[in-house]
C-alpha cells in the first residue's frame, strides 16, 4: 500500500459533486502536483486531505492509518497557504515555534529546531521580525519553515507561488523542490500553472471537473496525453484533420492531410476523417523537396530563441514554433507558400 | 551654458507651479471642513473653555459665579470622602459595564462575522435595535422588569422561589444592566470590525499546526481582536461614566454618579463653579482612559495593523 491513499473520495457542495470518486496513491517522498483549471476540485481535495473539509464518501489513508475522520489538528500535515497565513501578531521565531510549542517540545529543542528551519529557508537573522516587515517571498519561506519544522507526515502546498512575481516564482519553486528533496517529505503541490507543475513534480495529476484525468510523469503527461482534456490543457496544440486512405487490420494505416500523406503506426477506421492534435514545436519547414502540407505564411513572430509562424491551410490556422538555430527565419517571408512537415509519431489522436 | 540655465529656470518654474497647485488642493479640502469646524468651535470648544474657567471661580450665592479665582472647587471634591465615593462608584460601574459588554458582545460579534447574507443583516438590525429606541423608554422597560412589583420579582414569588421581593431596582446592578443594554452595540460593532479583518487561513494554519479550536481562539483569534476590544472598551467606558439618563432612572438618588452630581450642583444648588469642576474631572477620567488605550493599542498592534 502506498504512503498516502485517496480511495473513492467524494465531496458534494449543494448537491453537486465537486470531487467525484477520486482515487490516487502517492509514494513516500514523492512530489505530486494537482494541476487543473480553477473549479476542477484540486483545492477542495487538498482541503479534505488537510481536514478543513469533511469527505462525503471514501477514505484517506496516510501511512496505513485512515485519517479522514480526524480533525485537522490531529492529522500531522504541514500546510503552506497561498497567502502565507502567517500569524501577524507573532515574530518570525514565534510563528515557526508555534507548532513545536503545541507539541510540548522543550525550550532548548524548540530554539534549536526553529533556528535550523530558518537556516534551511535562508532566513537566519530574521527571527525577531514581524511578518509585515518581510517581503512576499520571505513570508512564503517562513510559512514553509513553519510547516516543515513540525516534521509532518505530508507537506501540502496550496498554490504557494501564485502571489509572487514571475522571477521570484521561478526561484522559489526551485528552492521548494530543493528543500523537499533534501527533507524527503511526501508532498502535494496544488497549482493551475502547468509550467510550474511540469517543472517540479515527480508525477502530475491533471484534474478536470472533479476527476483525475491522468496521473503520470511530466514527460508522459506532455507526450502521451491519455484524454482529450489533457491534450488540450497541457501545452498548446493544433487541431488538424486527415482523410483516411487505407486502413486494414494487418497493415499500417495511411492518411492524407490535404495531400500530405503519412503512414501511422496505429489503426483508424477507414473512410472517415481522423482528427489529431499536433504540438507547435513538432512542426518543421521543408525547403528541400516537395513533401509536406502546403501552407501560406500568414505571420511570423520573433520570440528570441524561437520564431512562431502562423500558417494558413484551407482557412485553418496552424501554429509552428521553430528554433532559430535550426531554421533561420529570414529564409522565408510573410505571404510566401511553404511546406510544413512533421513526424507521424508526434500526432496525438483525438480521443472522444 | 545658457541653454542649461534656461532649462533649469524652466524646471524651477514648473516646480513652483506644481507646489502652488498642491497647496491650493490642500486648502480646498480644508474648505470642505469649514462648516463642521465652525459649529464644533462655537458650540463645543468655546463653551468647554468657559466651563473650564468657571470651574476656577468662587461661588456667589446671588449670581452663581463669583469674581475671584480659586482652586477650592477641586480641593473640596478631592478631599471629601462622599464625593470621592461617587467618583469611585462611577469608575467602578464604568469598568463593570465595559467588562460585561465585552463578555456579551464577543460571541455575538463572532456569530455575526461568520453569518452570511440575510442572517447577517437581521443580526445587525437586532444588535442595533437598542439604539433605535429612546433611552427613556428603554429604561422604563427595565423598571417594569426589575421593580419590587415587577415582572421578575412577581414571577419568582409566584413560583415560590423567594418570599420577599429582591431589591433589583435602584441598585448598581440595575444601572449596569441598563448601561450594558444601551452600550453593547458599540462593542459588538467594534469587535466585529477586527474579527472580520482576520484572514480565515490564519485560523486554518493554527489548526494545521496542531492547535485545538480552543487553543486557536486564545493564541490567534483573541490576540488579533485586541485592537477591536480596546476600541470598543474606550467607547463603552467613556459613554458609561458620563451617561446621565440611565443612572438617573435605574439608579435614582441611591446610586449617585458623577453626571448626576454635576446636574444636581448646576440645577438644584445653582453652584455653577462646583458643577463645572465635577464635569471637568469627568472629562479628565475619559481623557486618561483614551491615553491609556492608545498606549495599549500601540503595544498590541505590533505586527497586527491592517494588512
Amino acid at each position: 500500500m502506498s504512503y498516502l491513499c485517496l480511495e473513492n473520495v467524494v465531496k458534494t457542495f449543494n448537491k453537486t459533486e465537486v470531487v467525484k470518486k477520486m482515487n490516487l496513491e502517492i509514494e513516500k517522498g514523492e512530489l505530486v502536483s494537482f494541476l487543473g483549471p480553477s473549479g476542477c476540485g484540486k483545492t477542495t481535495t487538498l482541503n479534505m486531505i488537510a481536514g478543513f473539509l469533511e469527505v462525503d464518501g471514501g477514505k484517506i489513508v496516510v501511512d496505513g492509518k485512515p485519517v479522514h475522520l480526524l480533525p485537522p489538528n490531529k492529522r500531522e500535515m504541514g500546510m503552506v497557504f497561498q497567502n502565507y497565513a502567517l500569524f501577524p501578531h507573532m515574530t518570525v521565531f514565534d510563528n515557526v515555534a508555534y507548532g513545536l510549542k503545541l507539541r510540548k517540545v522543550s525550550k532548548a529543542e524548540i530554539n534549536q529546531r526553529v533556528l535550523e528551519a530558518l537556516e534551511m529557508v535562508r532566513l537566519s537573522g530574521y527571527e525577531k521580525r514581524y511578518p509585515k516587515e518581510l517581503s512576499g517571498g520571505q513570508q512564503q519561506r517562513v510559512s514553509l519553515a513553519r510547516a516543515l519544522v513540525i516534521k509532518p507526515k505530508v507537506l501540502l502546498l496550496d498554490e504557494p507561488l501564485s502571489n509572487l512575481d514571475a522571477k521570484l516564482r521561478q526561484e522559489m519553486r526551485e528552492e521548494i523542490v530543493g528543500i523537499q528533496k533534501k527533507v524527503g517529505i511526501t508532498t502535494i503541490f496544488v497549482t493551475h500553472d502547468q509550467e510550474e507543475a511540469l517543472a517540479i513534480s515527480d508525477r502530475v495529476a491533471v484534474m478536470y471537473e472533479g476527476r483525475i484525468e491522468q496521473v503520470d510523469t511530466p514527460a508522459a503527461i506532455y507526450n502521451h496525453p491519455q484524454t482529450d482534456f489533457v491534450s488540450r490543457f497541457i501545452g498548446e496544440v493544433n487541431h488538424i484533420q486527415a482523410e483516411v486512405m487505407e486502413s486494414n487490420d494487418d497493415q499500417p494505416c495511411k492518411v492524407s492531410f490535404d495531400g500530405y500523406q503519412q503512414v501511422l503506426s496505429h489503426h483508424v477506421p477507414k473512410g472517415v476523417l481522423s482528427e489529431f492534435y499536433l504540438r507547435p514545436e513538432k512542426i518543421q519547414i521543408n525547403l528541400e523537396n516537395n513533401q509536406g502540407l502546403k501552407v501560406l505564411v500568414e505571420r511570423k513572430m520573433f520570440l528570441g530563441s524561437k520564431t512562431r509562424y502562423i500558417f494558413l491551410n484551407n482557412n485553418q490556422y496552424l501554429f509552428a514554433d521553430i528554433s532559430n538555430t535550426v531554421f533561420n527565419p529570414d529564409q522565408i517571408k510573410e505571404g510566401q507558400e511553404v511546406l510544413a512537415v512533421w513526424n507521424p509519431e508526434d500526432l496525438l489522436p483525438v480521443k472522444k | 551654458m545658457q541653454a542649461d540655465m534656461e532649462i533649469k529656470q524652466e524646471q524651477e518654474l514648473l516646480y513652483e507651479q506644481k507646489k502652488k497647485k498642491s497647496t491650493r488642493k490642500k486648502l480646498d479640502s480644508w474648505l470642505l471642513l469649514l462648516p463642521t469646524l465652525a459649529i464644533f468651535i462655537f458650540f463645543f470648544v468655546l463653551p468647554l473653555f468657559f466651563l473650564f474657567i468657571t470651574s476656577f471661580k468662587t461661588f456667589d450665592a446671588s449670581s452663581g459665579i463669583g469674581n475671584d479665582w480659586t482652586l477650592q472647587n477641586y480641593v473640596k471634591f478631592l478631599t471629601d470622602t462622599f464625593y470621592l465615593g461617587v467618583l469611585w462608584r462611577t469608575v467602578k460601574i464604568g469598568l463593570i459595564t465595559t467588562l460585561a459588554a465585552i463578555a456579551i458582545s464577543y460571541p455575538v460579534a463572532y456569530q455575526m462575522t461568520i453569518a452570511k447574507g440575510r442572517t447577517k443583516n437581521y443580526l445587525t438590525l437586532l444588535v442595533l435595535s437598542p439604539l433605535l429606541i429612546s433611552m427613556v423608554i428603554r429604561c422604563y422597560g427595565w423598571v417594569i422588569l426589575l421593580g419590587n412589583n415587577g415582572v421578575i420579582n412577581n414571577a419568582l414569588v409566584k413560583l415560590g422561589l423567594i418570599d420577599q421581593p429582591l431589591t433589583l431596582l435602584y441598585t448598581e446592578f440595575s444601572v449596569v444592566i441598563g448601561m450594558v443594554h444601551v452600550l453593547f452595540p458599540y462593542m459588538v460593532l467594534s469587535i466585529m470590525g477586527s474579527l472580520e479583518r482576520i484572514d480565515p487561513s490564519v485560523i486554518r494554519a493554527s489548526q494545521n499546526l496542531g492547535a485545538s479550536p480552543i487553543r486557536t481562539f486564545f493564541s490567534v483569534v483573541l490576540p488579533l481582536t485586541l485592537p477591536g476590544i480596546f476600541a470598543g472598551s474606550v467607547m463603552v467606558f467613556s459613554l458609561a461614566v458620563s451617561s446621565f439618563v440611565t443612572p438617573a432612572i435605574l439608579g435614582g438618588p441611591q446610586v449617585k454618579l458623577m453626571s448626576f452630581l454635576t446636574y444636581e450642583q448646576v440645577t438644584t444648588m445653582l453652584n455653577w463653579p462646583y458643577g463645572s469642576a465635577i464635569g471637568f474631572l469627568l472629562i479628565f477620567i475619559a481623557t486618561i482612559t483614551i491615553i491609556v488605550y492608545s498606549k495599549l493599542l500601540a503595544k498590541s498592534e505590533k505586527g497586527v495593523a491592517i494588512q
